[in-house]
This record gives structure tokens, C-alpha cells and sequence, in this order.
């Protein structure tokens, strides 16, 4: 084996270590790729790991995936971010527990009310992220699921309720979109088990609920769904006949002979997959046999078995002969005029098998197994290869259903824009200059905040109550709530006047609560506070970190006027307070306190 | 014993240095990559390659590679 081939078997074994995998993840992703793609990752949690095992899989069906991580929270922000960024999939991750804080346990207690008024803000929301989405390649929509367990025996208590009433309301609302696949979480939990499937430990820590093991399982599904990133286009189903579609061999146990029925081991599994097999061609797979055989027999199986589900009318093209299957498939590609590397092939025949294989490993082949019921699990993942990323006959019908109750449905929650659904959500900030009270918590925000901090400055407790009370500086925090509740204190403010000019000496905010307009809105009291100190001048400056570039531009977007870049990139922006107009956020009550 | 090596090798891999950088002055102060994401998964990585379950109280908190150490060090005595 080549150290490549080596490095992609560590990548499929289950129990290399998380920095083993790291490792083979970026030696790999050295190589030259023909397929690369970007894939966004938007979700209320933190799910960093789940790009780390998008990678992963990509890698191993010969793909890179590129990750452009979301921020917290901001589904219709991210979805900018993303197209700046050239993303054309993203993934979005909704989380139920974290619709409102711990909401599980929330449930129990809450009015109906607050559950009809959040399922719909639901809606309201993801119909507009949809709508924006709509540019995108595709949206993979994980749909919620349920994070503790229950203690109800009959497994009907209220969280079962709620979360059955919000995946139908995502169902609906995605149902409008044809660039929406559907991701089942629930079914991810059950595959490996709710046991394995959380991390308390990190949901609480960092609202990280996922672990490694979820996330792999979540990658695989997804880029199953994917296709494996446009690796493969199964269109070609090539089937043999004997012990594949029917049990026995017809040249020899003749037409009675043959193992194949509704009833009885077992002709009921190759019926069952007959059934399989139908469904298939209904949804545009082409079915082909490639047998030895004698061409009368099989047409009379084909034409007068009693109990045959596949009959000559879904047949597209067959190589009833003795020629070797190899010679057959490329012959079948021609006449199809598709590519082989389009085909799958099953055959129970492990000879058969391993011939194609060797000479045509771009056809994906598949052995029935000899253990019969087996034969369903394998079915399931021929199934997987052409259906995982279409669209199914069942989710097809489906998706109608869904349509036409989504446009029952439609005149209730129906946010002509993005400004409507944010008014509907009745957003007040608290803005409060030098609140003694705070100052815990601010200096703990000025600690910790990252991403949005436009200079990075760190204040100790101390220096916050300094600020507080010295003339010649001012510490503005502001707390954000809307109908749902309060997100607390979750942004900050520096100001420094000397003289006539007013310097913002920082500004921070937590992410969660970007992208509505709270950081714009507040800029108005700020100025004019800055006016009746007679300092008409307002500079402010971005200095980049590893981790802010995120602010890169915000001065800009508030309407600040750019002066210079000096060294470091650091940005400053020079103000007059007169001219200053904010970014209009009319959704946006604010409520003033010194 | 905790093997020091091994613990620079998983930090440097983990935070995407170079393993020689890593020493005992190695924080989440001076280490740009060191966020609280990687963070998280610095901790995964530690308790897969030591076999160890760190506590809930010092998963957040050790942010040095002295702290680490130390918090290792005894959950691997503690291991005997």
C-alpha cells in the first residue's frame, strides 16, 4: 500500500485517536484535489468537530471539504458570511435544547402560550433563512431531536410533543425549497445510542452537546447524502439473476424449481428485494441484467413467473450470455451511453465479484451475501448510493403533503422581510452607562470575548470600577431581551473623552446575540452623550487579532468614517458626532438608565 | 508517568504549532490557535491519548501547559 492509501485506512479505522485522525486529515488534504467544495456550518450549538469529520469523510471518498464555521446563533448572518465566502452547501444544526435556555426541562413548566409563540418565531425565522438560502447549492437541515431522556413510560411527555410539533414545522418550512435535504438527528441518536451520542460535560462547559462518535455518524450520513461530495453518480443498477433476484438456478431447478414468493424462506427475501429493487426504477435508476444464463430462460422467468415483482418493462438493457461480466458492463456503458463508473453491480457470486473488481474498480460492486437475512442490510446500502442525496418516492409525496399544508399554514406566520420578523420579536435593549452593579460581569465579558471585540483590550475588575468613576471615561453595557426572554448582559462599550474628542476605547459584544441589529442600535445614545460633553469628534479603531476578523469592517458598517490603517492593520475611523447616522434599526426599542 | 513528549506532540497537533515550540511557559496567552473550541478538543484528545477522565472543574481551566501537566499527573498516580 502507498503511505496515502495507508493514511486514508487510519482515517476509516474507528479507533484512531482524535489527533492520529488530525494528522491524517492534514497530510492528506496536501495532495491535489479535482473536487473540492466549501461547506458552511450554521448552528445554535457549537459544532466545530463536525467539520473536522466532514473532512474526514470527504478524504476518504477521495473529496476536500473546505469548512467556513458559522457564528452562534446568527443562521440568516451566517448565510452572508457564507456567500462572501463562496460557500455553496452549508449545514445548519438547529439545536432544541437551546431554543430557549435548557428548554427540555423548561418544557414542563412553560404556558402554552410561550410554546405556540416560539414555534412561531420558528417558522418566521427559518422561512427567511430558507429564502436567503435559496441561493445555495444546498442546505442540509438537521431536523431537532431529543437531548436528555425521559422518565415517562409510555415515552409521550410533553418534550415528545413539542419537538414531534417543531420538526414538522421545519418540514413545512423546507418543504418549499428544492435545495433543502433533510438531515433525521433523532435517527443519528438511535444508530449510536443517546448514551454515546452527548457530552454534558461540554454542553454545559462550551455548548458543545456532540460527541466524536455523533459527529462521525453525522458526517457519514451527510456525506452519503452529499454523494460523497460529487464523487459518484450512481445511475446504472446491473443485476445478476440466479441467487441475486431469485433463489436456485433456473438453467437447473427450471421454472417451479425457483426459490421466489410473498410467503416462504426463502423466496420472501429475494421477493422483498424485488420490491426494493422496483422502487428503485421508479426513481429513475436503470436496471439492467447481466447473466449467465440461457436468454429463454430468464425471459420466461421474467414473462410467466407468477411471483416476479421486476418485469421486462423495467429491464432498460440485459446480457443474458457466457461472456465474462467484465466484457458485459463496458458493453452496457456503450449502449447506454453512460459512464461505467455510473454502475453498480451485484452479484452473489464472490468469483464474479473480484473479477469486476480487479478490472473495473470504478464500478461499485456489491456481493449478496450468502447469508440471506443479511441480504436487506446490503440492499440498504445500494439503496443509500442512489437515493441518499435525491429524492425518494415516499419523501417525494411528502414533500407535496408538506406543501400544501405549508400554504394552509402560511398566512399565520408570514414575515414579508427580514425587518418584519425581527419587529415581531419585540427586541429591547437595556443600555445602562457606569452600572455599578455590573462590573463583575462586564470585566468577565471584556475576558472572554473574542470574536466581536474591536480592540481586544482586557479589563480587570478594578480597572472597570475605575472607569466607572473617573470623569473622563465612561463603561456602557447593555442587556439584550425580546418576547422570549432575557439574554443578559451582553455587550460593552468604553468610552475615553479628552478634550474634544471622544475615543472608543473598546466595544465587545457576545455572540449571541449578533445579527440583529443590537450592535448598530445603540450608537445614537452614545454620540449624543458624547455631544453634551462637547467632544464632537468620535475615533475608533479595529485592531485584528487571530480572532476578530469577523469586526474587520464594522466602523465601516456603522457609518464611521474611515481615516487610516496604520501598522499591525490596525483600521482607525474619525467621526464627527454632528454628521453621524446610525444604521436604521426601527425593530429596536431602547431603554436608557445611567 | 506522564510522558512529556507525547503530551507536546497531542498539544502541538491539537493547536496546529510546532511541537518543539510547546514548553512549560506554553498558555492560551501565548498561543494564538488556542481558543476555546480547540480548547474543547485539546481536552478529547488528552483524555484518549492518557486514558484518563479529566473533571469537569479542570476541563475548562487548564489553560498552560503547566496546568495541564499537573492535572495529569495526578489522575495518572491516581491510575497507580
Amino acid at each position: 500500500m502507498s503511505d496515502r492509501q495507508n493514511t486514508i485506512a487510519l482515517l476509516s479505522k474507528d479507533d484512531s485517536t482524535m489527533s492520529q485522525m488530525m494528522q491524517a486529515i492534514e497530510e492528506l488534504e496536501q495532495g491535489g484535489f479535482d473536487r473540492r467544495i466549501s461547506i458552511g456550518l450554521s448552528s445554535s450549538v457549537t459544532v466545530d468537530l463536525l467539520g473536522l469529520y466532514l473532512r474526514k469523510h470527504a478524504l476518504m471518498a477521495g473529496s476536500r471539504v473546505d469548512i467556513v464555521p458559522g457564528n452562534y446563533d446568527d443562521p440568516i448572518g451566517d448565510i452572508d458570511l457564507f456567500m462572501s465566502s463562496g460557500v455553496e452547501h452549508m449545514v445548519l444544526v438547529p439545536f432544541f435544547d437551546n431554543l430557549l435556555p435548557s428548554f427540555e426541562a423548561q418544557l414542563e413548566t412553560l404556558p402554552q402560550e410561550a410554546i405556540d409563540a416560539k414555534e412561531a418565531e420558528l417558522r418566521g425565522r427559518y422561512r427567511i433563512v430558507f429564502e436567503k438560502a435559496r441561493s445555495m447549492n444546498t442546505l442540509y437541515l438537521a431536523l431537532f431531536h431529543r437531548f436528555g431522556r425521559t422518565t415517562e413510560t409510555a415515552g409521550n411527555d410533553r418534550v415528545v410533543a413539542v419537538l414531534a410539533r417543531y420538526n414538522v414545522a421545519l418540514r413545512e418550512e423546507a418543504a418549499a425549497f428544492s435545495n433543502i435535504r433533510i438531515i433525521d438527528s433523532e435517527e443519528i441518536v438511535r444508530t449510536v445510542g443517546q448514551g454515546a451520542a452527548f457530552d454534558m460535560r461540554f454542553y454545559f462547559l462550551n455548548k458543545a452537546p456532540y460527541t466524536r462518535t455523533f459527529m462521525n455518524e453525522f458526517a457519514r450520513r451527510l456525506s452519503a447524502a452529499a454523494r460523497n461530495f460529487g464523487a459518484h453518480f450512481y445511475k446504472v443498477l446491473v443485476l445478476d439473476c440466479d441467487n441475486t433476484l431469485w433463489g436456485g438456478v433456473i438453467g437447473e431447478d427450471l421454472l417451479k424449481g425457483v426459490r421466489l414468493g410473498p410467503y416462504d424462506y426463502p423466496g420472501n427475501v429475494f421477493w422483498r428485494m424485488q420490491h426494493e429493487i422496483a422502487a428503485l426504477e421508479r426513481n429513475g435508476v436503470l436496471l439492467c441484467l447481466c447473466t449467465k444464463n440461457n436468454p429463454e430462460d430468464v425471459e420466461e422467468v421474467l414473462r410467466d413467473h407468477p411471483d416476479m415483482v421486476l418485469r421486462n418493462e423495467q429491464i432498460v438493457a440485459k446480457k443474458v450470455n457466457w461472456v465474462d461480466k467484465p466484457s458485459n458492463l463496458r458493453e452496457l456503458a456503450d449502449e447506454l451511453n453512460v459512464g461505467i463508473d455510473s454502475f453498480v453491480f451485484m452479484d452473489d457470486s464472490a468469483f464474479e465479484c473480484e473479477a469486476v473488481r480487479q478490472q473495473l474498480p470504478m464500478v461499485k460492486t456489491v456481493q449478496v451475501p450468502s447469508n440471506l437475512s443479511d441480504y436487506p442490510r446490503v440492499m440498504q446500502g445500494v439503496k443509500e448510493l442512489f437515493l441518499a442525496g435525491g429524492i425518494s418516492e415516499e419523501s417525494r409525496s411528502k414533500t407535496e403533503q408538506y406543501r400544501q399544508r405549508a400554504n394552509a399554514k402560511e398566512s399565520m406566520v408570514q414575515f414579508a422581510s427580514h425587518d418584519e420578523y425581527l419587529a415581531s420579536l419585540g427586541i429591547e435593549v437595556g443600555l445602562t452607562r457606569n452600572s455599578a452593579g455590573s462590573v463583575a460581569r462586564i470585566s468577565e465579558l471584556s475576558m472572554k470575548s473574542n470574536q466581536f471585540n474591536l480592540t481586544t483590550k482586557r479589563y480587570s475588575l478594578a480597572e472597570i470600577e475605575r472607569m466607572m468613576q473617573v470623569p473622563d471615561h465612561a463603561v456602557y453595557s447593555l442587556v439584550v431581551s425580546d418576547k422570549f426572554g432575557s439574554a443578559g448582559l451582553t455587550g460593552v462599550v468604553v468610552m475615553r473623552y479628552e478634550g474634544a474628542v471622544a475615543f472608543v476605547e473598546n466595544f465587545l459584544m457576545s455572540c449571541r446575540v449578533i445579527g440583529r441589529g443590537v450592535e448598530f442600535a445603540i450608537w445614537k445614545r452614545i454620540f449624543a452623550d458624547a455631544m453634551q460633553r462637547k467632544c464632537y469628534e468620535v475615533r475608533a479603531e479595529y485592531i485584528p487579532t487571530q480572532k476578530n476578523a469577523q469586526v474587520a469592517d464594522f466602523y465601516d458598517r456603522l457609518g464611521m468614517a474611515f481615516s487610516i490603517e496604520t501598522d499591525g492593520a490596525v483600521r482607525q475611523y474619525s467621526q464627527s458626532a454632528h454628521t453621524f447616522v446610525a444604521p436604521e434599526t426601527p425593530w429596536i426599542t431602547i431603554n436608557y438608565a445611567e | 508517568m506522564l510522558n512529556e513528549n507525547v503530551l507536546k506532540q497531542v498539544m502541538a497537533t491539537l493547536l496546529k504549532v510546532d511541537a518543539e515550540s510547546i514548553g512549560p511557559e506554553s498558555s492560551m496567552d501565548n498561543i494564538p490557535n488556542w481558543d476555546s473550541l480547540r480548547h474543547m478538543n485539546l481536552v478529547l484528545a488528552l483524555e484518549e491519548e492518557f486514558g484518563v477522565t479529566i473533571p469537569d472543574e479542570d476541563a475548562g481551566n487548564i489553560t498552560s501547559y503547566k496546568l495541564i501537566k499537573l492535572v495529569l499527573d495526578d489522575l495518572l498516580n491516581a491510575k497507580g
